[in-house]
């Protein structure tokens, strides 16, 4: 009995001699870092569409003429929120060409005087089953949840998740708990979801 | 440095580990969590300002002065218009159901034409209409070959209509049969002319005679409103409600008295109740007293308990209370708004006349004038026509409806059905796919209530002149449709014809302008209300000496209609969201339930729950008993509404429909089509 285990040991160690040859630890660290830079670099290319605006918006330019966000994302009489302004807002100023920017040409010949809207990407639009109310949030800086658009000449880039069919930029239900939670805010499932 | 098996084994489990500190997972995991949101079949909410828009719903008979809720432009939701005076932010369940009627799968989408035996196809419109003419034009100038039907009693479209036949040389208009037609035949009778109306709001003591004037009598919405009036929470009812009919409706359930009288007995009620008034001292000035005088004393106390089976000392009650009254009213007329004579409305109003409360209680409205020139009234009722139409007496080619169902609301349905078919070309103008459209050669898609203009002017009960008109609350209709008096206009156009009108928002125009309305003020959800005019009338005795006493008869029941708004009207099936309010005691399943008191059951030998067939005017309807004290002796209570062979899943092939066993007669003396008094007979099956 002693004298098999004694071969088998021997077995053992002569096994390990070889594997010694083929690297040690190094294939596991090299799956591993392989992994890791697949998932954080290759994984969210892979994951996430990317889309560009119907139209070059550029908010900056709009800024520079001393607009505010409030000027074009306006609330209504009854407290909703308007959210992205429509063409009869638009038409205000831009009803024809007015400068010299292609994009605003685009938006005149192709959208307001077609009387079509602007079919822009919103880039958190939440679901359906949410009531997000932005006059309860309306004490906040728009930057603080949304990308800080206001100083950008061209929109960012939209992405879209192609297995939800959300925004990437679109609040996750644990951003809102979080933020109710250290407002002490209650989070109730009714709070948001009606 | 090779790789060998272990080598590989071990990047994988590299992999793994270091998939962990990655989203991969928990992303994946997150995602896929969410991802049958956003499939593509998904409804999604359509998101934008909500509005409340004015509209007026024609959904009902009488049509509701309504606010329609919308979002992103979209009706959701229907609610009354406070700023109305009509309505007083009332709303009658059909049109509260207005805005999923508008989504309804029963919608025509498109013009679609005859191709075989319930078989039709999509065809553009230029084609459509380009059929209409051609088919027209090969009739026109042949007096009898081009007819219409019509069922909105309140619209200018009629006018256009029956404009649109004269300049083809043709006076085939005619109306579905309804209360209004009726009630001016009585008034003539009466030696008067006008539409009568009635003052719920201004009297202490309203006596119903077979009127369900708090459910589905003439403008329901306003007569609920009045009497709620009278009802002040937390003090004394200031009026008096007194309903007289075959079966305990709503209108007998929420009043101070019930009195359960048959369909066929109503007129003998009301000349009992004059011989008791008249005993008691009223008087009149109209020339035809002592003739009616004589007439009623007919009707002595026995001689109404014998046909209606109410006791002396009942009626006696009831004639106390009206003496009593200030200011009393009575309205006469059927349980479901159409069938009934003349003389009972004549009975019923006589009583006013006997009260002196004619230009007060019930009054007169003036004859409006006309937009459209060369317009006609309708002389004779859809059913009358038809009837001809069926014997061959009446020939037409082309036959034209509009907002009508005469192959499923009228008596002897399936009679009625089949004279349709006599006619080669027929047009339905129909927003729904219902039982005449479906037996039409061509059907015009017409557009739901807020998608279109239309006006009404006058449903038939209000007490003064009174016009209402509306605009669309949507920019574009849900379905491939046309106003059809736009295209009949258009038609008219190509036929070479003037009406002097390219849209039916112009007639609409005209007609407000006519009346010295504001058109703008009355598409947002105002109103125009004119006088009533003055005038008498006399008793109606002459024409009252007709009424014949129902003998009684052990082998027939009399059938009373019941009418429940909830469930639809004559040209609309119940709407999906109603059907959670008809109660087991009304359907079971796929049965109609019929009603009758335990005492009526018994001599006819049935039981609850039985079941039954039921036989007359020709036809044959399947059914199951309930027992109902609240229906009068010698009577069946059958629901409206039901045994629908067209429309959609949710209403078609439950229960009967009632309209097959009615019998039409000619009414003694006005030569009227009438039914509501019909018999059948109930046996089990």
């Amino acid at each position: 009995m002693d004298q098999k285990l004694q071969e088998l040991w021997g077995e053992v160690m002569e096994e390990k001699k070889q594997c010694k040859g083929c690297g040690g630890a190094l294939p596991f660290l090299i799956g591993f870092v392989a992994a890791v830079i697949a998932g954080w670099v290759l994984f969210p290319n892979l994951l996430y569409s990317k889309k560009v605006q119907p139209v070059r918006f550029s908010h900056k330019v709009h800024q520079e003429q001393g607009m505010e966000c409030a000027s074009c994302h306006t609330f209504r009489d009854d407290g909703s929120y308007a959210g992205l302004p429509n063409n009869e807002k638009c038409m205000e100023c831009h009803a024809d060409v007015v400068g010299s920017d292609p994009a605003e040409k685009i938006y005149v010949e192709q959208y307001a005087q077609k009387g079509k809207e602007v079919p822009w990407l919103v880039y958190q639009y939440q679901p359906d089953n949410v009531y997000f109310s932005h006059k309860a949030h309306e004490s906040f800086e728009c930057k603080e949840c949304h990308l800080e658009v206001g100083k950008m000449d061209t929109p960012p880039v939209y992405y879209e998740n192609r297995l939800s069919g959300y925004s990437k930029q679109t609040m996750k239900m644990w951003q809102c708990e979080r933020c109710h939670a250290e407002n002490g805010v209650s989070n109730a499932c009714h709070v948001c979801h009606k | 440095m090779g790789l060998d098996r272990r080598g590989f084994v071990k990047i994988v489990v590299g992999g793994v580990a270091g998939t962990l500190f990655t989203p991969v997972i928990w992303k994946s995991l997150d995602d896929v969590s969410i991802w049958s949101q956003n499939w593509s079949w998904i409804p999604r909410l359509n998101k934008g300002e909500v509005k409340a828009n004015a509209a007026l719903s024609k959904l009902c008979p009488a049509g509701c002065a309504v606010k329609v809720k919308t979002v992103g432009g979209l009706p959701f939701a229907v609610v009354g218009n406070t700023a109305n005076p009509m309505s007083q932010g009332g709303v009658c369940p059909v049109c509260a159901a207005g805005a999923q009627l508008m989504y309804s799968p029963a919608r025509v989408k498109s013009p679609m034409k005859k191709v075989g035996e319930g078989k039709f196809e999509a065809i553009k419109w230029e084609d459509a209409e380009a059929l209409l003419v051609e088919k027209l034009t090969a009739l026109k100038g042949q007096n009898g070959k081009i007819a219409a039907i019509c069922g909105d009693e309140t619209g200018t479209a009629g006018e256009v209509i029956s404009g649109l036949l004269s300049g083809l040389g043709n006076s085939g208009y005619y109306m579905m049969p309804g209360e209004k037609f009726v009630a001016e035949k009585g008034v003539k009778l009466m030696g008067g002319s006008g539409q009568p109306g009635f003052d719920i709001a201004g009297s202490d003591l309203v006596l119903m005679i077979g009127a369900d004037a708090l459910d589905s009598w003439g403008a329901t919405v306003a007569n609920q409103k009045a009497f709620a009036a009278t009802r002040p929470t937390g003090a004394a009812a200031t009026a008096k409600f007194v309903y007289a009919g075959p079966v305990l409706n709503h209108s007998a359930g929420v009043s101070d008295k019930f009195l359960p009288v048959p369909p066929q007995a109503t007129a003998a009620f009301a000349l009992g109740l004059a011989n008791l008034l008249i005993n008691d001292g009223a008087v009149s000035s109209a020339s035809d007293f002592a003739e009616y005088k004589a007439l009623a004393a007919k009707y002595t106390p026995e001689e109404v308990e014998k046909a209606t089976g109410l006791k002396a000392e009942t009626m006696k009650e009831l004639a106390a209370m009206i003496k009593a009254a200030k200011s009393p009213v009575v309205i006469a007329g059927a349980s479901f708004g159409q069938g009934g004579g003349a003389l009972d409305f004549v009975a019923g109003a006589s009583l006013n006349v006997l009260l002196g409360r004619v230009g007060s209680g019930m009054t007169l409205l003036p004859a409006a004038p006309k937009a459209v020139a060369g317009a006609a009234a309708s002389e004779k009722d859809a059913a009358s026509f038809l009837s001809e139409v069926a014997t061959g007496k009446a020939a037409p080619g082309a036959l034209l409806v509009y907002e009508a169902n005469p192959a499923y609301a009228l008596p002897q349905a399936d009679e009625m059905a089949k004279a349709l078919g006599n006619i080669a070309f027929k047009v339905s103008f129909s927003t729904y796919m219902d039982e005449t459209a479906a037996l039409c050669d061509l059907i015009l898609p017409a557009p739901h209530s807020y998608e279109r203009f239309d006006d009404a002017l006058n449903p038939y009960g209000v007490a003064k002149s009174t016009y209402l008109a509306g605009k669309p609350v949507v920019k574009q209709p849900a379905m491939d449709c046309k106003d059809p008096v736009d295209v009949l206009l258009a038609a008219a156009s190509k036929l070479g014809l003037s009406l002097g009108y390219d849209t039916y928002a112009d007639v609409i125009k005209a007609k407000a302008k006519a009346l010295g309305a504001d058109f703008d003020a009355l598409v947002a959800g105002g109103i125009w209300t004119g006088d009533a005019k003055g005038g008498s009338l006399n008793l109606g005795a002459s024409a009252l000496a007709k009424v014949a006493v129902p003998a009684a008869d052990d082998k027939t029941l009399a059938v009373a209609l019941m009418s429940n708004q909830a469930f639809g009207s004559a040209t609309l099936a119940t709407p999906p969201a109603n059907l959670l309010v008809i109660s087991d005691k009304e359907l079971s399943g796929k049965d109609l339930l019929v009603q009758m008191n335990a005492a009526t059951a018994k001599k006819i030998g049935v039981t609850a729950g039985a079941k039954v067939k039921l036989t007359g005017g020709k036809g044959e309807m399947k059914a199951r008993v309930h027992l109902n004290e609240g229906v009068a002796p010698g009577t069946v209570g059958v629901l409206l509404g039901f045994g629908r062979s067209a429309w959609d899943e949710f209403t078609k092939g439950k229960g009967d429909n009632v309209y097959k066993i009615l019998t039409v007669s000619d009414e003694a003396g006005t030569g009227l089509k009438v039914w509501a008094g019909s018999t059948v007979t109930v046996a089990k099956v």
